[in-house]
């Protein structure tokens, strides 16, 4: 009997052992941002508007319409007098790039950031065991993560991605890679390295789709910490509650709607069609009805449904937003329920005003995207760390607080995450925030570009064939 | 190379027996163990006699409640320990593509395009037609149509159409093969190398099959020609995340844009060596795919040298004097893809030798270092662990390098040879190439193990074993099947062109 009592106990209890093994290896799943750090170029790097007009003009292929079109379209960017461009651009070589200026605007990029984040964290380069680097118009061989590899000595059973061609939303694909890695490998620290390369991607023809892409983007980067492991999180700012994707490939207004190709002359540029709003909103939709479920308290979206129904009973179609809907639906749902920050792509102007209107927000919460992109310009992928940073910088955002995170990207993809911000991160100073020489001038008193009063003139301008650049504008 | 720490009966026969028993003894340790316990059992049982065994079963009590008690408990511990096993990861079926006849690049339309093209620098095309004889490369190899022309024509439309028309052709014949609808595929990965247009060629794929918008798709590049692997890792994780989905790989490397129109010699090698091809790969967890998948992935190890200047420096992307781009290959880059492979081993052997040979390993390490004996560092047997091997065809010397390092025979090293000349070195599609290979001579076993070994820029080395699931009949159709039977061909040192 004792025999059989012995025997028995040890086997439960060998098989208990076992359960509580497995048990543990399903802890430690959460993504947590340790830090961040954006980079700020030097400010031999800035474009001013009297810059922007000089650049235009070197390009001998634009005529009259052209320079009316990029006129209209800078003055409705929103974009400011301190973005940033790549060193090329002020030595004059725009339209002939070589290999090594895009790599050295990465070094200069990568070399800054990850340095001033890993310091400040007191880690050192070989404790990082996942590396997702994402640049999206750089390819080179060996790739960029095998660069910051090499630069930094890191380990060699370092698990690492390089992705390339994946657009603006590629900071969210790059944070899901992490999330994955992170359910099935306890105890890792992650290292997300973001931004755009802008060197060889100069449009230098004169078709109007192709030329937009030169005035909206600007030089920027971000190199993100993430962990799972439970003793960094009392440390850690942020924890992912979850993170949505939204892939619409399938149409082929949405494919088409940004697409890298060569125009009649064989120029290499990015083809912006007029459909893209349309299907960023698509997309946006799609997107906005599976995280909804997932962000929202429950209260919210009974009173939703309640109101959609009703509506539907009482057979009203909504005649005065029908106008406006065409640009972009009102959601009819209250965000704020759920959401206390939005953290915007700032793609330009209209995407900002477009999601607002959809999603009802005030100036108040779409203020950190505008004045990034007033600041920083559109700069791509790592943009929404720059808003993450404004947000941070004015002290918004205490403990509790949830930020919700919009993407998009070329192919065309809406990808969304919402963070939950995890310590009171709106006392002390906030170290290496690329916002602190600055933000008590934000948001300023006005953000009208002075480039309408500097080039104006243009518009007034109807001949075509005999339109000369004034002698005084250049 | 070295030999078996007893140089004094190397040559005997009797060794292989005593090598042989010893092998046996220590793989079947623990089995030959339970021999003398059940022995010991067995006589107990024999001496209590049968009434003794009925008083000890009878004053046992069982109450009802007890019996329910702890069944229950065993079923509920054993259904817990069962549904959280870590999820095994299954390769359904994968399918290559074959280039059409009309793009097979002979090595007399190489020179004379060489010839043409570089008319100014004779020593360049001496140079190309040296690397042509030696490479191992065959008659039938193939380059995208664009490349064809004199001089070619590398432009963004014909990148694209080179990638439409190998992608979508692989991606076809897999779900052909599989039966798998479009729209079931949960996790999409690409892995191009040195192309990557703006929308990327995963959102490509999406568009042209019309798949879901809540699939997961990436777009790695930039990797070289370990990508295949590096993909095949972030499938797995991804599928242990992901209960009951399946992920589909595209593995392929665009010719057209990377075609180095220079003279510099170390740039032109990857122009002799580089060709077109790709494969598209179905993997799963499904607990349905078990019966009809055809491998299933054991380990898969990452090795990363970047670290390390040279490594690093060994294959990079550069403007020659001139301001064209190529691939500058450097000329260490034999020792370093050993030194690279030799990383990676000593991770993946504890993984998968048996345990006489890490135990002989063990010993001549110890003896080494701790006793500081002469003894040469002794490379455990890795025919013993595997049963097939698929090296990267990166090249005739890579093969060779490996096949001296590792010890193989003629025959293992089979598939890698007659894919690098049959396809030329197609980047990460090749392992699939040569896996086809050995599948397609009927040599697949269920129960055998095949080690895939790439390299690729960086300096990477990647492993990844996989395991038979079923014996695989030679399949009918696949770029091996209409030439299989010459197979394999000797390969001369030098071809004379």
């Amino acid at each position: 009997m004792d025999l059989l009592c012995i025997l028995s106990s040890l086997l439960i209890s060998y098989l208990i052992f076992k359960i509580w093994k497995r048990i543990d290896s399903k802890r430690d799943q959460s993504c947590y941002i340790l830090d961040y750090q954006c980079h700020k170029p030097s400010d031999d790097r800035m474009v001013s508007t009297q810059f922007s007009g000089e650049i235009i003009l070197r390009n001998k292929h634009l005529r009259l319409n052209e320079y009316k079109f990029l006129l209209k379209a800078i003055v409705s960017s929103g974009i400011g007098e301190q973005t940033y461009a790549p060193r090329l651009f002020f030595e004059g070589r725009e339209e002939c790039p070589t290999q090594q200026d895009a790599l050295s605007e990465m070094e200069e990029f990568y070399i800054d950031t990850i340095k001033k984040l890993l310091e400040r964290n007191k880690l050192s380069p070989t404790d990082i065991d996942v590396l997702v680097v994402n640049v999206a118009m750089l390819n080179t061989t060996p790739s960029l993560s095998a660069r910051i590899i090499n630069h930094y000595k890191m380990r060699e059973d370092i698990k690492v991605f390089n992705l390339t061609a994946m657009g603006c939303s590629a900071s969210v694909i790059s944070v899901d890679i992490v999330k994955n890695i992170f359910k099935t490998y306890k105890n890792k620290l992650a290292l997300v390295v973001t931004s755009e390369s802008l060197s060889q991607n100069w449009y230098s023809g004169n078709n109007r789709s192709m030329i937009l892409a030169n005035c909206l983007f600007r030089s920027g980067g971000c190199a993100v910490l993430l962990t799972n492991k439970r003793s960094l999180s009392g440390k850690a700012m942020f924890k992912l509650k979850c993170l949505v994707r939204t892939h619409h490939g399938a149409r082929e207004d949405s494919y088409n709607a940004c697409v890298q190709k060569e125009d009649e002359l064989g120029r290499v540029g990015i083809h912006l069609d007029k459909t893209l709003p349309k299907a960023a909103t698509r997309a946006f939709v799609d997107n906005l009805k599976v995280i909804t479920p997932k962000i929202l308290p429950v209260t919210e979206l009974f009173r939703f449904m309640l109101s959609l129904l009703l509506k539907k009973l009482r057979g009203n179609p909504s005649k005065g937003s029908t106008a406006v809907a065409q640009a972009a639906p009102k959601a009819g749902i209250n965000f704020k329920t759920g959401i206390d920050h939005f953290c915007i792509h700032t793609g330009g102007k209209a995407v900002i005003d477009a999601i607002g209107y959809s999603l009802d927000l005030s100036e108040y919460d779409l203020e950190p995207a505008r004045m990034t992109l007033h600041r920083f310009g559109n700069t791509s992928a790592s943009s929404l760390w720059y808003v993450l940073g404004y947000m941070e910088a004015k002290k918004r955002l205490r403990r509790g607080d949830r930020v919700f995170m919009i993407s998009f990207g070329a192919g065309f993809k809406c990808n969304s995450c919402v963070w939950e911000v995890v310590r009171d991160l709106n006392v002390g100073e906030s170290l290496g925030n690329v916002w602190n020489h600055c933000i008590d001038q934000y948001p300023p008193q006005s953000i009208v570009n002075p480039f309408l009063e500097k080039y104006g003139w243009i518009r007034e301008e109807d001949d075509h064939d005999t339109f000369k650049i004034r002698e005084e504008a250049m | 190379m070295s030999q078996a720490p007893m140089p004094d009966f190397s040559s005997s026969v009797k060794l292989k027996y005593v090598k042989l028993g010893y092998q046996y003894l220590v793989n079947h340790f623990l089995s030959l163990l339970l021999i003398p316990i059940m022995a010991i059992i067995a006589v107990e049982l024999l001496r209590m006699g049968p009434e003794e065994i009925l008083n000890v079963w009878n004053s046992l009590h069982f109450d009802i409640v007890q019996v329910l008690c702890s069944s229950f408990l065993v079923i509920f511990i054993s259904t817990v320990y069962f549904m959280s096993k870590p999820r095994t990861v299954y390769l359904v079926d994968y399918s290559c593509y074959k280039p059409p006849v009309t793009c097979r690049v002979p090595f007399a339309t190489f020179m004379e395009h060489s010839r043409l093209i570089l008319k100014d620098s004779p020593k360049s095309v001496e140079f190309q037609m040296r690397i042509l004889e030696r490479s191992g490369l065959g008659e039938e190899t193939c380059l995208p149509p664009a490349i064809h022309y004199i001089p070619p024509t590398p432009t963004m439309d014909e990148a694209r159409s080179e990638a439409q028309m190998v992608i979508f052709t692989a991606m076809d014949d897999l779900f052909k093969k599989t039966g798998l609808l479009p729209k079931d595929i949960d996790i999409l990965i690409v892995n191009c190398s040195l192309f990557s247009p703006t929308p990327s060629l995963s959102a490509m794929v999406i568009n042209k099959y019309k798949l879901r918008s809540n699939i997961k798709s990436f777009n790695l590049s930039g990797m070289g020609c370990s990508a295949g692997l590096i993909s095949v890792d972030l499938a797995r994780d991804l599928l242990q995340v992901h209960p009951n989905s399946n992920a589909v790989i595209v593995s392929t490397e665009i010719i057209t844009p990377n075609y180095y129109k220079g003279n510099e010699r170390a740039m032109l090698l990857p122009n002799c060596l580089f060709r077109m091809g790709s494969a598209a790969i179905l993997m799963s967890n499904r607990r349905s795919d078990r019966w009809r998948a055809k491998y299933k992935l054991c380990h898969l190890v990452r090795t990363h040298r970047g670290a390390d200047d040279k490594s690093y420096y060994c294959v990079y992307e550069q403007e020659d004097r001139e301001g064209k781009i190529g691939i500058n290959l450097s000329k260490d880059l034999m020792a370093i893809a050993g030194e690279a492979l030799k990383a990676n081993i000593t991770t993946i052997g504890p993984l998968v030798l048996p345990a006489s040979e890490q135990l002989l390993f063990l010993l001549s390490l110890i003896g080494r270092k701790i006793f500081n004996l002469k003894w040469k560092p002794y490379i455990p047997d890795f025919k013993l662990a595997f049963e097939h091997f698929c090296i990267h065809a990166g090249g005739r010397a890579v093969i060779d390098e490996l096949q001296k390092n590792l010890q193989l025979s003629g025959e293992h090293v089979e598939a890698s040879r007659m894919t690098l000349h049959r396809f030329g070195n197609t980047s990460s599609s090749s392992l699939w190439y040569e896996l086809c290979y050995i599948e397609s001579k009927g040599r697949m076993r269920r129960g055998d193990r095949v080690w895939q070994i790439a390299f690729g820029s960086g300096f990477k080395c990647n492993s990844a074993v996989w395991k038979c699931n079923r014996t695989i009949k030679t399949p009918k159709d696949g770029p091996w099947s209409d030439c299989i039977d010459r197979y394999p061909v000797f390969i001369p040192e030098v071809v004379k062109l």
